[in-house]
């Protein structure tokens, strides 16, 4: 990648945060990759998302700079609080922006069958999104 | 204490139908713990994912809630939070949540229960994703959100209780959510 450089976050999951990935996937495609699993419902929301946040609008920002980019969100969340949902929104919202800004955003949304509640939450989110949301179940 | 302090609590909770219960000051440690508690038993209570799922979504936000209500209000005497959650003869979850509260905020949280427990489903859709979009008032809160979540999953209307305590300078504030 040229001298700009993001940084990258790792997480691994507790109780009540889920297991974070944001990296470039590579020096050469300029894609990146969020990746969020398990339960979010963290006393302070806001706090545990906020650096996540930050990498996703620090992303798109470069991406002005390089042809091509994209960013990819790959969601295997469970459950989230009300304030968890919130900060999500915040996230797609940046998406949302991005895309119609002309640049390759895309969301996939992994729920176990056994999980409809999480799937409608997802659904939700997905009536507010333009960008390509894949809500996907998995047996 | 006695003999028959522990003999009434247990009748209590026969006949209530009491899964668990938590009375004092209570930190996020502790609703996690009591969480997983929830969740163990629901897991093998038979009942749907979906079911168990809102039980355990209803029990965080009204925790959190009252969390963050003491937090906002750093009461030096914080009494905690009282949570009951039961299940009655048709199956439906009973969860009961209360904290002592200034008379002003009882008396609104109790017009927004009203506001709320008057609200069908596609209103209380439209009051929650209204709610989404506005500008969070403190940071470490959902705005409100969490009163309309708890709606939307209760097979019920919500329905709250003020009961003056402290000699009547306070109240103490309960919500009533069946799922």
């Amino acid at each position: 990648m040229e001298k700009t450089t993001m940084h990258e976050i790792r997480l691994n999951a507790t109780q009540s945060t889920p297991s974070v990935v944001a990296i470039p996937l590579s020096s050469t495609s300029k894609i990146g990759l969020l990746e969020m699993r398990g339960d979010s419902y963290p006393e302070n929301s806001f706090e545990f998302f906020s650096p996540i946040f930050g990498w996703v609008e620090e992303f798109l920002k470069r991406s002005e700079e390089w042809e091509d980019a994209a960013l990819r969100v790959e969601l295997h969340l469970l459950y989230l609080n009300t304030s968890s949902v919130k900060a999500m929104m915040d996230i797609f919202d940046l998406l949302e922006e991005a895309f119609a800004d002309g640049k390759g955003v895309c969301v996939t949304w992994y729920y176990d069958e056994d999980n409809e509640r999480i799937a409608e939450l997802a659904e939700e989110f997905k009536e507010d999104c333009s960008f390509p949301f894949e809500i996907n179940r998995v047996s | 204490m006695h003999h028959s302090d522990l003999y009434l609590l247990r009748e209590t909770y026969n006949q209530k139908g009491l899964i668990l219960s938590f009375n004092g000051p209570f930190s996020q440690g502790l609703i996690e713990e009591i969480g997983i508690a929830l969740r163990k038993h629901l897991q093998s209570d038979a009942v749907s994912s979906s079911a168990a799922s809102d039980v355990f979504a209803a029990y965080i936000e009204l925790t959190q809630n009252i969390r963050n209500y003491a937090k906002r209000h750093e009461a030096e005497d914080d009494p905690g939070a009282t949570v009951v959650i039961g299940r009655d003869e048709s199956g439906h979850h009973i969860l009961l949540a209360g904290n002592v509260v200034e008379i002003a905020d009882g008396e609104r949280l109790q017009t927004r229960v009203q506001e709320l427990s008057a609200m069908d489903k596609t209103q209380l859709k439209a009051a929650y994703k209204e709610q989404l979009r506005r500008p969070r008032e403190d940071r470490e809160s959902g705005g409100g959100l969490g009163l309309i979540d708890i709606a939307r999953k209760a097979s019920a209307p919500l329905s709250c209780a003020l009961t003056p305590v402290n000699s009547g300078n306070r109240l103490f504030f309960s919500l009533k959510v069946v799922i």
